[in-house]
């Protein structure tokens, strides 16, 4: 049962971040790949002030995914206002600088990991609970982002994809709107985050490394780009490929390399042979129905 | 009339070539200004740049007293300043309406937050928006066109798209580039009234084309341009008239 | 606090290990040039060289020269099945500059994670001591790495210049890189400048990854951090100037390698996020506007146009 819940949990919290990291790259065509950082940054926040600021930890977790919003900001402000590639360049820099930085320093527990990190749920608590939590928090997640896209500022975040300048000549201000939309990602990032680590209670830099950039681009290039179901599709394929994997008992060394290969490899075929993924989203635009305004369009 | 649109010492350089070189320009309310020059003489550049489109290396532009040198292009067009495209830029996601519906003046929506938290208001702002988008449509004669997406329209009525979105944003000056290029009929025909009555409504006009006739038909008055500088201003008759000009024109 | 003396072989030593660096950055701010890709597949040929002459030496028990050969064919068989195979495709389907970028990020990947299969995530060197015979010149030590490696890279630099200014192909390559449509015009097949750069950018990093690999530990990982050094020179050298990069590149190797002087040695490694942090701040030179989204082409290249001038 406990393996169950935490299989649950896991692709809850995948579907968060595949959905989260979809509205970066797909709908705001963003191109990052310093989500797990952002992960990092929340688990590593919350797990902080809980363990060490004696924070209560229900206040932890969302403190956690704002330090890690915060932290988004100051990276999106600088590479945004240049041009797309550098938000590229700069969330590499980020994705193997910060991770650097928590191996170095002391206080995060360094490579070795964070330990003693306080639990959510009283002892004794069915985890089903947690599970519970975990899931209704990523359809609320999945919800929110569906019902932004299809929304006017959906509408104008694919005018912005389409043409920037002219975006801008309309009086759109593009740079703003592509920070917060880092920052709204990158701060769902870091909700999982709080609420990976109250779970299981040990964080270590190398699960944040840059095989879950992989893996989060697989989830969404193969799940399909821009659409909602797409990455969730994605998190869930994902999630239980590699634990098919596990099931071949391969040995330990060759685990990681092997879901890397995966992962990786999955990306490839799909960029060649089905680029829009396995639910493709459309060309054009659509808003809900009731922006629709007329039953039928065109 | 008084100055719309003034323009001061406006210079910028792309490596060797000049695109400005010191342009001084003033357009007034109610009058439309036909730009005309050469292929690269730096009519669509001197558009960016005064769109916020393009850093100028110096000179200031002001929009009805007020400075825009060093806004943002997005400050600019709120601020009342409405532009076109020599290739049009529309956006091929959306539809005809949306595509309107992206200039619209407020929109408080384009806020994240406000979007969560205030959501009532932005579904006001949103209904508004597309009522002015349909009354602009309807101005423009592509009421019938709303719904299509915009690859599927003839190509006249894709430039009139152009203009329609530039006027979602209410503007106090417009700058037209080469708005007639392959255009004939009754877009030719709506484009041209549309012109006239914006001017009539106040609005400043500068118009950059290559149809003489077009031009002819509807300026107050003309401006040469080569090698990115203004050489000479007045009736467009008298610059036709000027050999010089037509001889530069037409690269002889 | 430090004789002259120290001061002068800390700088000679860094310069030494500047030079590798250099020949990154130079086959890195060629392909942006010419291809005007952002290539992170970089990273899987210095990968493959790295392994391939590790292969060859260090397992098969070739000598360094066959070492060298092997880095340079696995470099050159990499480049060419990335330009054939990857970029080729993706330009014929218009794919978009996103859609590329993820490639050559998932490439570097793949090869990495190929790598750790085959052999192992522990670090490896091409021939089993790092230590060369050293010769004391004037009172400071010259190792025999030292003269080898800045000897290849002075070699490598004048002969890419001369063969970009003085060869035919090198001139289509620069003829490309300034405007593509214009060469096009002229009848210069930009497949094949392109496939060129490629080629000749991987034999610099088979070159440069064989040195680095005769000096230090390699792992299947670093090669994208040695690739982060790289752009950030690039970036800062202005994009588009191939000389600018190799300059930069000198500068912040030496700034690099001499920081021990002032940081403590385990955050040495973080002054490489520092300057790319800086050359995004306060250097993005050489970058216009970004313009519409032609396929395949960065935004960052520079000569951008806004608005494409009157077709007619
Ligand atoms: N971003 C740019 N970089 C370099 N050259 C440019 C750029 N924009 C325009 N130019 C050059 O400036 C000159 C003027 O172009 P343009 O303003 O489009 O002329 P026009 O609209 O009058 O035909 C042309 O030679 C063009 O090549
Ligand atoms: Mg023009």
């Amino acid at each position: 049962m406990e393996y169950l819940y935490t299989i649950a949990i896991l692709m809850a919290l995948n579907v968060i971040l595949a959905s989260s990291f979809n509205f970066v790259i797909g709908y705001g065509g963003l191109i990052s790949i310093a989500h797990p950082v952002f992960y990092a940054i929340g688990a590593y926040g919350s797990a902080l002030l809980a363990r060490d600021g004696g924070v209560p930890v229900l206040l932890a977790i969302p403190a956690g995914a704002l330090i890690a919003l915060a932290a988004s900001v100051l990276v999106a402000l600088p590479s945004v206002r240049i041009s797309g590639d550098y938000l590229l360049i700069g969330s590499i820099g980020v994705q193997l600088g910060i991770l650097e930085a928590i191996k170095n320093v002391g206080w995060t527990g360094g490579a070795g990991g964070l330990t003693n990190i306080p639990a959510l749920l009283r002892p004794g608590t069915d985890h089903g609970v947690y599970v519970a939590l975990v899931v209704a928090l990523a359809v609320l997640s999945v919800l929110l982002l569906h019902w932004i896209t299809r929304s006017g500022y959906g509408r104008a975040m694919s005018a912005m994809r389409d043409d920037e300048l002219a975006f801008a000549a309309l009086g759109r201000n593009a740079v703003a709107m592509k920070v917060a939309i880092f920052a709204l990602g990158c701060g769902l990032a870091g909700l999982a985050g709080g609420l990976y680590a109250h779970y299981f209670r040990f964080l270590a830099p190398a699960q944040f490394d840059i095989l879950q950039s992989a893996a989060l681009l697989t989830m969404v290039v193969v799940g399909g780009m821009r659409s909602t179901f797409g990455p969730i599709l994605g998190a869930i394929v994902l999630e239980v490929l590699p634990q098919a994997i596990t099931f071949l008992d391969l040995p330990a060394g060759l685990l990681g390399p092997m879901q890397g290969i995966l992962f990786t490899g999955l990306v490839l075929v799909f960029m060649f042979i089905r680029p829009q993924g396995l639910i493709a989203a459309g060309s054009v635009w659509r808003g809900r129905a009731l922006e629709e305004g007329h039953a039928g369009q065109s | 009339m008084p100055v719309s649109l003034e323009v001061r010492g406006l210079s910028k350089r792309f490596g060797g070539i000049v695109v400005a070189d010191a342009i001084d320009l003033e357009l007034r309310a109610g009058r439309i200004v036909g730009l005309i020059g050469p292929n690269g003489a730096g009519k669509t550049s001197f558009f960016n740049l005064v769109s916020g489109v393009v850093r100028p290396d110096s000179g200031t532009v002001a929009l009805e007293g007020r400075d825009l040198t060093g806004m943002k292009a997005h400050r600019r067009a709120r601020l009342g300043l409405g532009r076109t495209w020599q290739s049009l830029r529309l956006f091929p996601s959306l539809s005809v309406l949306y595509n309107l519906l992206i200039g619209a003046r407020h929109y408080p929506g384009e806020r994240l937050a406000t979007l969560i938290l205030e959501h009532g208001r932005v579904h006001r702002a949103e209904k508004a928006g597309r009522q002015r988008a349909l009354e602009v449509l309807q101005r423009t004669g592509l009421d019938g066109f709303a719904h299509r997406e915009v690859g599927s329209v003839p190509f006249g009525q894709q430039k009139l798209i152009g203009v329609a979105r530039a006027l979602m944003n209410e503007p106090r000056c417009l700058l037209l580039d080469e708005p007639m290029a392959g255009v004939e009929g009754q877009a030719y025909r709506t484009i041209q009234s549309l012109v006239r009555t914006l001017a009539a409504e106040g609005i400043s006009v500068c118009v950059v084309e290559h149809n003489v006739a077009f031009i002819r038909d509807l300026c107050d008055e003309g401006v040469f341009m080569f090698a990115g500088r203004v050489l000479a201003r007045g009736t467009v008759e008298s610059l036709i008239a000027d050999r010089r000009l037509t001889e530069l024109y037409f690269g002889t | 606090m430090f004789s002259p003396l120290i001061l002068v072989q800390i700088l000679w030593t860094s310069l030494a290990t500047t030079s590798c660096f250099v020949l990154f950055a130079l086959a890195f701010a060629l392909v942006l040039k010419v291809n005007r890709v952002f290539n992170f597949a970089q990273a899987a040929i210095m990968t493959v060289a790295f392994y391939a002459a590790f292969t060859a030496v260090a397992r098969g028990g070739a000598p360094g020269w066959a070492g060298l050969l092997a880095a340079l064919a696995g470099a050159a068989f990499m480049a060419v099945a990335l330009q054939v195979l990857g970029f080729r495709a993706l330009q014929r389907r218009r794919a978009s500059s996103m859609f590329v970028f993820i490639f050559t990020l998932i490439v570097s990947e793949l090869i990495s994670y190929v790598a750790m299969l085959l052999f192992g995530t522990w670090p490896a060197t091409i021939f089993p001591s790092l230590f060369w015979p050293v010769t004391m010149v004037g009172g400071i030590a010259v190792s025999q790495w030292d003269m080898l490696a800045l000897g290849a890279t002075a070699v490598a630099l004048i002969a890419t210049f001369a063969f970009l200014h003085l060869s035919r192909i090198g001139q289509a390559m620069t003829a490309v890189a300034d405007n593509p449509d214009l060469a096009a015009f002229y009848g210069i097949d930009r497949n094949r400048a392109q496939l060129a750069a490629m080629v000749l950018a991987g034999l610099i990093n088979g070159l440069a990854m064989f040195l680095y690999g005769t000096r230090a530990q390699v792992q299947p990982t670093s090669a994208i951090e040695l690739l982060l050094f790289a752009i950030a020179a690039t970036i800062i050298g202005g994009i588009g100037n191939l000389g600018g990069a190799v300059v930069t590149a000198v500068v912040l190797g030496l700034v690099q390698n001499a920081s021990v002087l002032f940081i403590p040695s385990e955050w040495q490694g973080f002054l490489l996020y520092f300057f790319l942090f800086l050359a995004i701040v306060l250097f993005p030179r050489g970058v216009h506007l970004p313009v519409r989204k032609r396929p395949f082409r960065t935004v960052a290249a520079a000569a951008r146009r806004p608005e494409e001038p009157a077709g007619g």
